[in-house]
């Protein structure tokens, strides 16, 4: 990974005796949608502080767009985040007058800029309503508004998908997978792990303020696996292919990653034309929640069904 | 920081105790006003509108004003731990002293803004006594009440707004120390409660003579103090505000939210 948009360096957070954060170290590119997962008390939310700077580590640093934020508080200019759930406004303000309070505190942002992220979160025609009589879906809507304000190069939320209805959901989903791609780092912490499969680049499994495990997703979502008349031959044929980033076998399978979903087509020709016959050929489904639990069991010495 | 200090006077005047402060303190000169009883149960006949902010100030500065200015400068910073939106602020660029620096010169001011409220409304509550001169005194200068003689109405005035001037400074401190409070527990009720508490303790020390000058709260009664013990009081008040002010910021820069 070359630049880092977001970094940490053996960060560590003790409450008093107590260790909440551990020696935890890992880095998001830009353009990446980066997850912290784990059990309740893994932790995630004091990462979530200590890189916005909210909180202070015993030990190790963060550093953001290459910057430590600690010395470089004008950065948060450039830094979105959400980092109470529900996200917190003042309720005696309307959702728009908020937006408008985060402009100024802010520094001010275009004209215009406000309107805007109304609408990319649907939320015109509630702008207008007080926050206090917001639905929790809503105020974690505005929350993501808020943090868009200044077109961040960094998205940091804390649970985004608390409280959230399905089309709600939606809404924030596509909103984040838009700024990533226009190469704005995103980190988010959840539970949710169907969401992290969905549409996340790599995942991070905390437990007891460790980093216990990072899974490449990118690497598991266009995974397919195949049954072939020569298993060796295959493979050298597709690691050939630009279409395929990976391939590999296991077993009688050859098992390989695209680089692109719609190349799926051309993987038929190109055994065909090495001479090897294609019997089968299946997605090879990552599941998540399983590799979450047997991660998670295996750390704390118990069976994967204990863990929630 | 002049964005923020526009939305932390927002803040305030949205602040219900300030809401409930103003009514209790529009009320007060009116009761000193209008009450029929005052002669019977005071022995002194209201006979002058000055005098009416003068003992509005008088029966309030004990333990009401006090009570009011702790109570609002805890919510200041209270508040925002109730709706969580400290975080959000911090979020943006700004520092955590501008932030707490923009909180603290809004509890400074308050008791100010309260006075002079009170001391709008007494004067307004006094105008069927009128506002010419007087056989008497303002109950803030010297002679008390009573007077030493006749009174115009321009000294009256300088007599109420010196000491109301004095009472909203050695009100400061305790605005800063419940702001102070505040910022140790992120708690209103338990920033207000300890001011109060430390101030009744102070009450309490005068059994030890040597402290009693170098006690807050033996300053509350400063505006009806001789001039000659005013330069001490001031800056006494001085150090107690920029101690309590220069806590409440180092506090909050080490604080994990």
């Amino acid at each position: 990974m070359a630049s880092a948009a977001i970094e940490t360096r053996q960060l560590s957070k003790h409450y008093g005796q107590r260790p909440v954060v551990r020696d935890l170290s890992f880095r998001v590119a830009p353009g990446e949608v980066y997850a912290l997962v784990g059990p309740n008390g893994a932790g995630k939310t004091t990462v979530i502080r200590l890189l916005t700077g909210l909180a202070f580590p015993t030990a190790g640093s963060v550093y953001l767009l290459g910057l430590d934020l600690l010395k470089n508080p004008a950065i948060r200019r450039r830094i979105g985040a959400v980092v109470e759930a529900p996200a917190a406004f003042y309720p005696y303000l309307s959702g728009r007058a908020n937006l408008a309070l985060h402009a100024r505190l802010a520094g001010g942002v275009s004209e215009g800029r406000i309107a805007e992220v109304l609408r990319l979160l649907e939320l015109e025609t509630s702008a207008e309503r007080k926050v206090g009589v917001y639905s929790l879906g809503m105020r974690q809507r505005l929350g993501v508004a808020a943090a868009l304000l200044t077109q961040p190069e960094v998205l940091i939320l804390d649970e985004p998908a608390s409280g959230m209805d399905p089309l709600s959901l939606h809404v924030v989903h596509r909103v984040l997978r838009e700024a990533a791609s226009m190469g704005t780092a995103v980190l988010l912490s959840t539970h949710h792990l169907d969401e992290v499969a969905a549409y996340c680049s790599r995942v991070a499994i905390l437990e007891e303020g460790q980093l216990i495990d990072e899974v490449n997703l990118l690497d598991r979502r266009d995974r397919y696996r195949a049954q072939v008349s020569d298993v060796r031959r295959a493979q050298l044929a597709l690691k050939t292919q630009p279409f395929i980033r990976h391939a590999g076998t296991r077993g009688d399978e050859v098992v390989f990653i695209l680089e692109d979903s719609a190349a799926l087509g051309r993987v038929a020709g190109a055994l065909v034309a090495a001479g090897v016959e294609l019997l089968g050929l299946a997605r090879d489904n990552f599941d998540l929640r399983a590799y979450y639990r047997e991660r998670v069991s295996a750390k704390r010495g118990v069976a994967p069904e204990e863990v929630a | 920081m002049r964005a923020l200090l526009s939305i932390e006077f927002g803040k305030l005047l949205r602040l219900s105790s300030l809401r409930f402060s103003l009514v209790l303190l529009a009320l007060f000169p009116a009761i000193w006003a209008f009450a029929p009883g005052v002669a019977e149960i005071y022995g002194f006949f209201v006979i002058s509108a000055y005098q009416v902010p003068a003992l509005a100030l008088l029966t309030t500065m004990e333990f009401l004003l006090p009570l009011l200015v702790a109570i609002a400068s805890a919510e200041l910073l209270g508040l925002e731990r109730t709706f969580g939106t400290i975080s959000t602020v911090l979020l943006r660029p700004v520092t955590r002293s501008q932030f707490i620096a923009a909180k603290l010169i809004v509890a400074t001011v308050y008791p100010f803004l309260l006075l002079a409220f009170m001391l709008a409304v007494g004067l307004i509550s006094g105008f069927p006594f009128g506002y010419g001169s007087f056989l008497g005194g303002t109950g803030l200068g010297a002679g008390g009440l009573p007077g030493e003689g006749l009174i115009t109405p321009g000294a009256a005035l300088l007599e109420l707004l010196r000491g109301y001037l004095i009472a909203a400074c050695s009100l400061v401190p305790i605005s800063l120390l419940a702001l102070l409070f505040t910022v140790v527990w992120m708690n209103a009720a338990g920033g207000a409660l300890a001011t109060l508490g430390v101030l009744i303790t102070m009450q309490l020390m005068v059994v030890f003579p040597g402290l009693e000058r170098f006690l807050l709260s033996a300053q509350l009664s400063a505006y009806v103090q001789p001039v000659a013990d005013l330069g001490w009081v001031l800056a006494l008040l001085a150090v107690y505000s920029a101690a309590f002010a220069a806590t409440a910021v180092v506090l909050f820069e080490r604080k994990d939210f």
